[in-house]
């Protein structure tokens, strides 16, 4: 029998464990937080850390060929920051900590609003001069998502819409019109029919998961109900048009029977589980790779009986603040040139993302491309009925997924919309009074 | 297992059912661990219509080998395995040497206090990875190592799940074989190179293994250092198969070719190192 | 009458070679170096003590002490981790953490997982260590399959399994269809089920790592004790209990310490498959919760509470599996 315990506690060692807890705390103090002051860097070098959007590493090294060509005593790197917006963030989110920083980064929209908030990114009006910006090219709904405070904070880069994805086969056999319902109270009325239709293990209609954001794609349908998730700062989750549209969806699950939220909505469309989505214009190309040879793939507006039914999304270009001005300038002329009218048709053309410039229209590889390809032209079509995001679902950090899983709740618990929302609202209000409301210009 | 009584018939009836048992065993095994191992296997050569079909497909309509050429030429797959060869091999030699050392130093040596430094040791195995790489980014930053090869490979090199099974395992090591080395004159280099280490080949298997394992499917710290593919790992450079906003369009053909291109490496390692994990080996100095 | 052959052979084990265990004076075990001049000048020993042990010593302290103690030290802050700037805020954030209700499901996942995870793939790596002990044909090629699934990365079997266990298109549902199930389980949708899935999923990720270190110390064992006791005509199980077990002492505290200690810190999986949901936290644990409170919603200082609450639980429990372990020993 051991006789000598676990000598946690002997003097010795505890003497040895104090040195070595002051030894951790003043390495602590050598190497800490708050670097990042990247003050130095090659100017004529333009670090670019990008998630390629819609897999267009190629477009993007093309991009940047082209730029190098135009402007020959600058470079650009290409690094690949992550497989998502949400790897860029936090390799972002290390720069800003340890140091290194990029000159142009890609943040999608529920990211940049954090780093505009602790200024961390910087704002770009003031250098639009010094860069040949022209705002007024850029779409103005989709310059205006990067709002705040007066000031433009990022500009659109890769940017999609919501699409509403129907199988034209089973909406034929339906007896459906060729089109997408005109609003939700009349695909209400559809819906028991496709379903009839596509019978059992399947539905008429899939929405996504929380984790598939669901918080982004029901924003839309919530406005044509006359709810909202905020106006401004102002919470709206309880209000009766909110409440309204999360009850036809708990009731479209539950009650009629006819709709899912589900795990996997692209496949499911694709293999024609669901007989219709909603989903990102990005993801056209492979939903119709999915559904090739299996059936006819219709895209359609999302439901606006009564003005904007549906929000954007996608990611911008942003340039941190903490880098020298003469790279500041430089990067902003580069963000401008990959989202010229040419390079921005371009982009759009080969991943399924919307042209962010208005001159791209005109852009004679756009029209022939638009002509041959309808189902991409409704994404751009949709625009002039689109909002940007309520700032609950943008602007505040994790109220994404709060919302997400408080329509969960609804649609797979069948749990009472009052009460879920009201939660979901007392949730995100905490977030902003904690953490937002400080931080606020005043 | 030899047995010295009367082998009766009723013995050697029961000696071949446990061995059928025994198959039949392993038979079950092999279908449960397996059977997700086939299907990755088999998604990987399948096209991307088998992929996203219902029901699901077992054996490709059509087979795609090409998915094996698409994750190999999209992405500098050849320049990432080169990578993942260096990090690997030298962290997992650097750990190895290091852990050696420290088991034999905690467990052959005398110095005050070593109970505590083994416990300092094995506490940093309660440390996750989120909590060290924002601060690590920032020293490594500062050093200017960033994106390079000993930016990823030094952070990565302190060892405590080595140092705990090595510890161990010289622990139980027979008193008496030391001791007879040690009177004949054995000094530490030749104790341990001559008499513990010849001791400790199924243990000093299973640490090369996992330690090989573990740094070869490093993920965050290498993304987090990598900014180009001249350092970028293996793991890291693969997600490139995967840059879409909704995983329910990737093409997983590629991407699960890409995993098992990924496996292979270290599986013939292990396929190679296990015929030692055999008994015999520590039989050693001391017999029955 | 095997009570006491049973005693006997443990004596016999016991005096030939002690047995082991973590042991607080391995001097007992291991004479101390006798010989020429050593006894007398313990200092030799304390400097190669130190040139052996120290350079690992040094690493961890840089970059896995070094970023704990930061870690400590933001716990009492309320940081933004884009911001600069931190701000202390005493003991706020673990005030906080105690009042909230998450909290307590996110530690109820965390031990749910973990006991399951520790409890099954110990014992199946010892039971199939055990089975491809013996002389098997083609054991070398299913030691090398079974050891497979823990060379994947955790991401490459998350998305896997995320196919494996969709209610449309998985392997599960195909095969529970063809038994007749009629209600497949909604994996995705049913937090309980959730947690289920991505329990499996790490057991079977880490079925190889069991095995193969139960594999090792098997071929330690003495063949010679195993046998006397079956001379005596004990049973297969008594042998099992009384004679093997025993001898594995050491590695199943082992293990028992690093399957947890690993099985905390699984995040790839429960990222790639449920990103911590169904309904908010069905699959979040602590770790899990760390990086969502630090990454994504910004709030570093609480996500570091969070991880220094988790280690302090840890030391605790590892000093007492260590006192459990030692005290249990003859």
């Amino acid at each position: 029998m051991s006789s000598q315990r676990f000598p946690a506690l002997s003097r010795r060692g505890f003497l040895g464990l104090t040195g070595a807890a002051a030894a951790g705390l003043a390495l602590t103090a050598c190497a800490g937080t708050g670097g990042g002051s990247g003050d130095g860097g090659d100017a004529k070098t333009i670090t670019f850390w990008s998630n390629h959007p819609g897999t267009s590493k190629e477009l993007e090294l093309e991009l940047i060929n082209r730029f190098q060509a135009k402007y020959p005593d600058l470079t650009v790197n290409l690094v690949d920051a992550g497989k998502n917006y949400e790897e860029v963030a936090q390799k972002f989110n290390a720069a800003l900590t340890g140091g290194d920083l990029p000159d142009v980064v890609v943040l999608s929209d529920v990211w940049w609003f954090n780093y505009a908030l602790t200024k961390a990114i910087e704002p770009l009006d003031s250098h639009f001069g010094a860069a040949g910006v022209q705002l007024g090219d850029y779409v103005d709904s989709l310059a205006a998502d990067y709002l705040f405070d007066g000031k433009h904070y990022a500009l659109p880069y890769a940017r999609s819409t919501p699409l509403f994805y129907y199988n034209k086969d089973v909406w034929a056999k339906a007896g459906l019109p060729d089109r997408g319902p005109n609003s939700w109270q009349e695909f209400d009325e559809w819906g028991p029919k496709l379903q009839s239709v596509v019978g059992a293990d399947k539905f008429a209609h899939a929405w996504g998961d929380a984790k598939n954001y669901l918080g982004w794609t029901f924003q839309g349908p919530n406005w044509t109900f006359g709810g909202a998730y905020s106006d401004q700062w102002k919470l709206k989750f309880t209000d009766p048009g909110s409440i309204a549209a999360a009850t036809y969806l708990r009731d479209s699950i539950n009650v009629k029977k006819y709709a899912a939220i589900r795990p996997q909505i692209a496949v499911d469309f694709g293999t024609g589980v669901a007989a219709s989505t909603i989903a990102s214009t990005g993801d056209l190309k492979g939903i119709k790779k999915n559904a090739d040879g299996k059936f006819e793939v219709g895209t359609a507006f999302l439901p606006h009986p009564n003005g904007p039914g549906v929000t954007t999304g996608g990611a911008g270009l942003a340039i941190p603040s903490r880098i020298s001005d003469a790279r500041k300038t430089n990067a902003l002329k580069f963000i401008e040139f990959v989202t010229n009218a040419a390079n921005t048709a371009y982009f759009s053309q080969n991943t399924g993302y919307m042209p962010v410039r208005k001159s791209a229209a005109t852009d004679p590889s756009e029209v022939d491309f638009l002509a041959k390809n309808p189902n991409s032209k409704v994404a751009i079509d949709q625009l002039s009925v689109t909002k940007s995001q309520d700032y609950a679902r943008v602007f505040v950090p994790g109220a994404d997924q709060i919302i997400g899983t408080g329509y969960e709740q609804i649609g797979l618990q069948n749990a009472d919309p009052a009460t879920v929302l009201a939660k979901v609202a007392a949730d995100v209000q905490a977030i902003i009074d904690r953490q937002i409301t400080p931080k606020l210009p005043k | 297992m030899k047995h010295v009584g009367p082998q009766t018939l009723s013995y050697r009836r029961r000696e071949r059912a446990v061995t059928a048992l025994g198959y039949a065993a392993m038979a079950c095994v092999l279908i449960l661990v397996g059977v997700p191992l086939f299907w990755i296997l088999i998604t990987s050569l399948k096209d991307r219509a088998d992929i996203y079909t219902q029901p699901a497909v077992y054996w490709p309509h059509s087979w795609h080998p090409e998915n094996y050429g698409e994750a190999t030429t999209t992405v500098p797959f050849w320049t990432f395995l080169r990578n993942s060869l260096i990090v690997t091999g030298v962290v997992s030699a650097v750990k190895f040497a290091l852990g050696v050392f420290s088991a034999y130093g905690l467990v052959f040596l005398r110095f005050p206090g070593k109970n505590i430094v083994f416990l300092v040791i094995i506490a940093a195995l309660m440390v996750p990875n989120q909590i060290t790489v924002i601060s690590n980014y920032a020293l490594i930053a500062q050093l200017g190592w960033r994106n390079t090869f000993q930016g990823i490979i030094i952070p990565l090199c302190g060892v405590a799940f080595g140092t705990f099974l090595m510890r161990n395992h010289f622990l139980s090591l027979p008193g008496e074989v030391i001791e007879a080395a040690r009177m004949d004159g054995a000094n530490w280099w030749r104790l341990l190179t001559r008499v513990v280490l010849p001791m400790s080949g199924p243990t000093m298997v299973a640490f090369a293994v996992v330690t090989l394992v573990n740094e070869w499917n490093e993920y965050l710290w290498p993304f987090l250092m990598a900014d180009s593919a001249e350092v970028a790992t293996l793991p890291v450079g693969l997600t490139l198969l995967q840059n879409t906003e909704n995983p329910s369009v990737t093409n997983w053909g590629p991407v699960m070719a890409g995993t098992v291109l990924t496996m292979l490496p270290i599986l013939i390692v292990f396929l190679a190192l296990q015929r030692h994990m055999i008994k015999g080996l520590t039989s050693g100095a001391v017999k029955g | 009458m095997f009570r006491e052959t049973a005693a006997r052979v443990n004596r016999q084990f016991a005096m030939r070679r002690k047995t082991a265990a973590v042991r607080s004076s391995p001097e007992r075990v291991l004479p101390a170096p006798r010989g020429r001049g050593l006894k007398n000048r313990p200092w030799q020993d304390y400097a190669l003590f130190l040139v052996l042990v120290v350079p690992n010593l040094v690493l961890l302290t840089l970059f896995v002490y070094r970023p704990l103690a930061d870690n400590i030290r933001l716990s009492f802050t309320d940081w933004n981790i884009a911001d600069p700037v931190a701000t202390p805020i005493g003991f706020d954030n673990y005030v906080e953490w105690w009042g909230r209700e998450d909290s307590w499901k996110v530690v109820s996942n965390t031990v749910i997982f973990t006991v399951a995870a520790v409890a099954v793939s110990m014992a199946l790596g010892l039971a199939l260590a055990l089975l491809l002990d013996r002389k098997l044909f083609g054991r070398n090629v299913v030691r090398s399959a079974i050891f497979a699934p823990f060379v994947i990365s955790g991401a490459a079997i998350g998305v896997a399994f995320q196919f494996i266990f969709d209610p449309s298109f998985g392997l599960v549902q195909d095969v529970l269809h063809r038994l007749g199930v009629d209600k497949v389980p909604d994996f995705y949708q049913d937090p309980h089920w959730a947690l289920f899935m991505v329990t499996i999923t790490y057991i079977w990720k880490n079925l190889g790592y069991t095995f193969v270190i139960y594999l090792a110390a098997l071929q330690g064992v003495r063949a010679e004790l195993l046998e006397a006791a079956e001379m005596d005509g004990a049973s297969r199980w008594t042998t099992f209990t009384k004679v093997l077990l025993p001898q594995l002492r050491p590695t199943t505290f082992f293990l028992s310490i690093t399957v947890l200690l690993n099985s905390l810190q699984v995040f790839d999986i429960i990222n790639v498959m449920t990103r911590g949901g169904p309904l908010g936290n069905g699959t979040t644990t602590m770790v899990f919760q760390v990086y969502e409170e630090s990454f994504r919603n910004f709030r570093a200082g609480y996500g570091a509470t969070v991880a220094t609450i988790m280690f302090v639980v840890l030391l605790v429990v590892t000093l007492i599996q260590v006192r459990v372990m030692d005290r249990g020993d003859r």
